[in-house]
């Protein structure tokens, strides 16, 4: 018995998730990025996207893949995480700071005239989606891989751990590696036909003719999708430390870019994801500060109380889409295992499908929201009137 | 698919059920009847849904109740299924609702079915909370106050208690420490607990005995630290640790082994002088005296003392010869120790058995086979001296020896059985190599080496 109609929105740095509550999967998940284009040929991005600062233009958004990928002129393409929610939310990382999220709950109560509102910490709702209370959820996303410890349904702020190695770290690696083998990423869009070659040799295509002016910005973000869409089906994570004799001898995986050029993929295969979990060795990183995946599990448990942490470690959630890679879990068992005591009982939850582990945050939302109990944790209209934008800090811990 | 119920409905009859809408019972609970008879042959008859093998598990041939606790399924074992489609829909309505638990009274919408209107929301009463003591000004001032902690502090403990439902770890994870000092976990519940405890009484009516949990923070904070140690014990702790328990316990095994040869010795030794003892009391005493005394004296032997003969207890006729005959527990090494010496003395394998002759022939394999195991003691412990020797010998080369060098030369000077015991002084030593030498199981005894040597003394004499 479903009880109030409910939409949750999960936003990530990589795509949004937003639907409505009791469903299973997300209605709407499309990327987080928007499409400006100005009518004056000025160049400059408007920053701020509330509210017209007395520029005379008329900004148009274009979000979503099937408008976002076409070629426009002077689009440019900017993540609205910064510049202000365009698109309303009743998710967030628990690393946003108090003032957004008060800001956050004005623009809503505000702006959008809603009658209800509540914000949740992402990592509690994929713990939630997994069935569980209590427990590590290690996010591995778009921009960061984090670990944070939750307790009876609430995040240890002290306990959270941050790391940059996570998807676009992977997405630079690859850049960098197809620049060594002197290959070109051509997006899609601009290829009008293109020739079967031989493995290893250079393509061979043909340039579309008549295509408009585009920026720089978007330009990246098209070959960005290229080079995601072969991380997501080359990649892979070795189940022990990397070895290059073991390497060497990886099955290797075929791979064809839009523009024709191919190759077999083998040791890099398993080269590029070992600096998620042993980042000493991986390039373009500076100085050796950062910590590998399985140091950021750990090193989390470990600043929480003695006490919590079988229980932690008895509940380890993996979610986020970088997770997804070939061989991240066991690789993440093997390595916890030989971190913690042999006495520590160590449990990985992962879900094998792709959509469960993409949207565990939005299908904890979608469960949170449906239940009974919950109906009393809403902050309505005539609450936020009552206490200001501050209730968001007490209501929503 | 059109049902019994939707023609009549179509075609306007008065049906037979057609008294109004029907209740969540009447699909749920269609099947009462049939269910109160199912309990009453319940335990004999296996409930529908329940496999086989489940229900083999719980009640035996023998129709006995389990020992369970009776559960409370009303239905039986089925899993209950909602039977739809037979009567008209009952009809929802958009209906606002409020929920008790709100404190802003805020009217939400939602369907529900309109014979639940007006009934409270079914959730709120899920709304549970925990009891936080509030403590007025007065008491404060009075009671509660503490050197280490604020009235702040105090009151924002207390905030975060009750917002948090007393969960600590997350208090103590949400504590400002900006503004107030850092609290460890112990810190907070000893202040809330004592707080508890002086509230209790204090408002508590005079003359009772109010219960007042009393929290321990130093004895936690030890546990904690206890914890800590334990959880970052590097593997080489972790294997040291389990070495040194197995060490130990291979102590132990060794010490119980030479407890027990050194006991079974004492009891050889025994044997063999109560049974010299025996003789010769025999020879001194009158026969007529005989019967008595050597009863009493024979239940004393313990049964190690040679080879215990069967009593013939049959009545009939029985042959002597069967006395004669040796039991089937003496092992092949004695029965040929004693074929062997017998032949050396020459006496014949197997007398007439005639009363006297039978009666000393047992006497004698019963000697016989008490002095070989007396025989193999014996050079048992010549060995182990022999070896203990070598080994002291050796540690004094390399001049490890010289600590235990005294107890060592003490051991192996007494050549009896009480080397035994001087052994095990040597083990106790900390020294693992020692422990070693002492642990070492000798060899198997050899019996033709020790049936040679006496051979060669007999050579000899």
């Amino acid at each position: 018995q479903i009880q109030v109609g409910a939409l949750v929105f999960d936003i990530g740095s990589y795509s949004v998730r937003a639907g409505y509550a009791g469903e299973d999967c997300p209605k709407a998940d499309f990327p987080t990025v928007i499409g400006v284009t100005l009518d004056r040929e000025d160049g400059s991005t408007p920053m701020e996207t509330d509210g017209d600062k007395g520029k005379q233009s008329s900004t148009t958004y274009y979000i979503d893949t099937n408008q976002l990928r076409v070629p426009r002129e002077s689009m440019e393409v900017m993540s609205p995480l910064k510049n202000g929610m365009k698109i309303t939310d009743a998710e967030l990382f628990p690393w946003n700071t108090r003032a957004k999220r008060e800001k956050l709950t004005e623009l809503m109560f505000e702006h959008y005239n809603i009658p209800a509102f509540f914000l949740c910490k992402s990592a509690v709702l994929s713990a939630f989606a997994n069935g569980r209370s209590t427990g590590l959820v290690l996010d591995s996303g778009a921009t960061h891989t984090t670990a944070i410890p939750v307790h009876d349904g609430y995040v240890l702020q002290q306990g959270i751990v941050k790391s940059p190695l996570a998807g676009d770290f992977m997405s630079m690696q690859c850049r960098e590696l197809f620049q060594e083998l002197s290959v070109e990423i051509i997006p899609p869009y601009m290829i009008a036909s293109k020739d079967a070659v031989r493995e290893g040799s250079p393509a061979s295509w043909k340039k579309k003719e008549k295509l408009p002016q585009v920026t720089r910005s978007w330009h990246n973000y098209m070959c960005n999708c290229v080079i995601q869409d072969f991380q997501a089906s080359v990649l892979q994570v070795s189940d022990s430390p990397y070895d290059e004799q073991v390497a060497a001898q990886m099955p290797t995986v075929h791979y064809e870019l839009p523009n024709g050029y191919n190759c077999d993929f083998g040791a890099e295969r398993l080269k590029i994801p070992e600096g998620l979990f042993d980042p000493s060795n991986a390039k373009g990183l500076s100085g050796n500060t950062m910590l590998g995946v399985g140091h950021v599990v750990t090193t989390s448990v470990g600043m929480c109380d003695i006490d919590i942490r079988p229980g932690l470690y008895g509940s380890v959630v993996v979610t986020g889409g970088n997770t997804l890679i070939q061989g991240f879990t066991d690789r993440l068992n093997r390595e916890l295992s030989q971190k913690t005591p042999p006495s520590m009982r160590l449990k990985l939850i992962a879900n094998n499908t792709t959509v469960e582990r993409r949207f565990s945050a939005w299908i904890g939302g979608s469960i949170l929201a449906s239940l009974g109990t919950f109906q009393q944790m809403w902050i309505s209209k005539q609450e936020y009137e009552e206490g200001g934008k501050q209730c968001v800090d007490r209501k929503c811990p | 698919m059109a049902t019994g119920a939707d023609v009549r409905d179509i075609l306007e009859l008065s049906g037979v059920d057609n008294d109004g809408p029907i209740s969540k019972k009447d699909l749920i609970n269609s099947d009462k009847k049939k269910s109160k008879k199912a309990t009453e042959t319940l335990t004999f008859k296996r409930p529908e849904g329940m496999h086989r093998e489940v229900y083999a598990l719980l009640y035996s041939d023998k129709k006995d109740a389990p020992p369970l606790l009776p559960s409370d399924t009303t239905q039986g074992y089925r899993t209950v299924k909602a039977k739809l489609g037979c009567k008209k829909v009952r009809p929802w309505k958009w209906m606002p609702f409020t929920n008790p638990a709100r404190k802003d009274g805020a009217i939400f919408h939602h369907w529900r079915r309109v014979a639940e209107e007006g009934k409270d929301y079914p959730f709120a009463r899920f709304n549970k909370t925990v009891q936080v003591p509030v403590y007025s000004e007065q008491e404060y001032q009075t009671h509660l106050h503490d050197d280490g902690w604020t009235k702040a502090e105090t009151d924002h403990l207390f905030d975060l208690c009750k917002r948090f439902d007393l969960r600590f770890v997350v208090v103590h994870d949400r504590y400002d420490y900006q503004q107030f000092r850092k609290r460890s976990i112990e810190d907070l519940k000893e202040r809330y607990y004592s707080i508890c405890g002086k509230l209790t009484k204090v408002r508590a009516p005079s003359g009772t005995e109010p219960k007042i949990y009393i929290f321990d923070a130093g004895h936690e904070k030890r546990r904690k630290e206890q914890l800590d140690k334990l959880f970052n014990r590097t593997p080489e702790q972790v294997a040291e640790e389990e070495y040194l328990i197995q060490e130990l316990r291979k102590i132990e095994n060794r010490k119980r082994e030479r407890e027990k040869k050194a006991q079974d010795l004492q009891k050889l030794i025994k044997a063999a002088d109560t049974t010299t003892e025996l003789r010769r009391a025999e020879k001194r005493v009158s026969k007529k005296k005989l019967p008595q005394k050597r009863e009493t004296e024979k239940l004393a032997l313990p049964e190690m003392a040679g080879i215990k003969f069967p009593d013939f207890k049959s009545s009939g006729v029985t042959l002597r010869s069967q006395r004669m005959k040796l039991p089937s527990s003496v092992g092949q090494k004695k029965i040929k120790a004693i074929e062997q010496i017998l032949v050396e003395q020459g006496v014949d394998l197997n007398p007439m058995p005639t009363e006297d002759i039978v009666q000393m022939f047992n006497e004698l394999r019963s000697d016989l086979v008490l002095l070989y195991e007396l025989k193999q003691a014996h050079s048992n412990c010549e060995y182990e001296q022999q070896m203990l020797r070598h080994r002291y010998e050796a540690l004094l080369k390399t001049g490890s020896g010289a600590g235990c060098g005294g107890t060592t030369a003490g051991g192996l000077a007494r050549a009896d059985t009480q080397s035994w015991l001087g052994a095990e002084d040597i083990k106790m030593e900390p020294k693992e190599q020692i422990i070693d030498v002492v642990g070492a199981p000798l060899t198997p005894n050899s019996f033709t080496k020790s049936i040679k040597t006496i051979k060669k003394n007999k050579k000899n004499e």
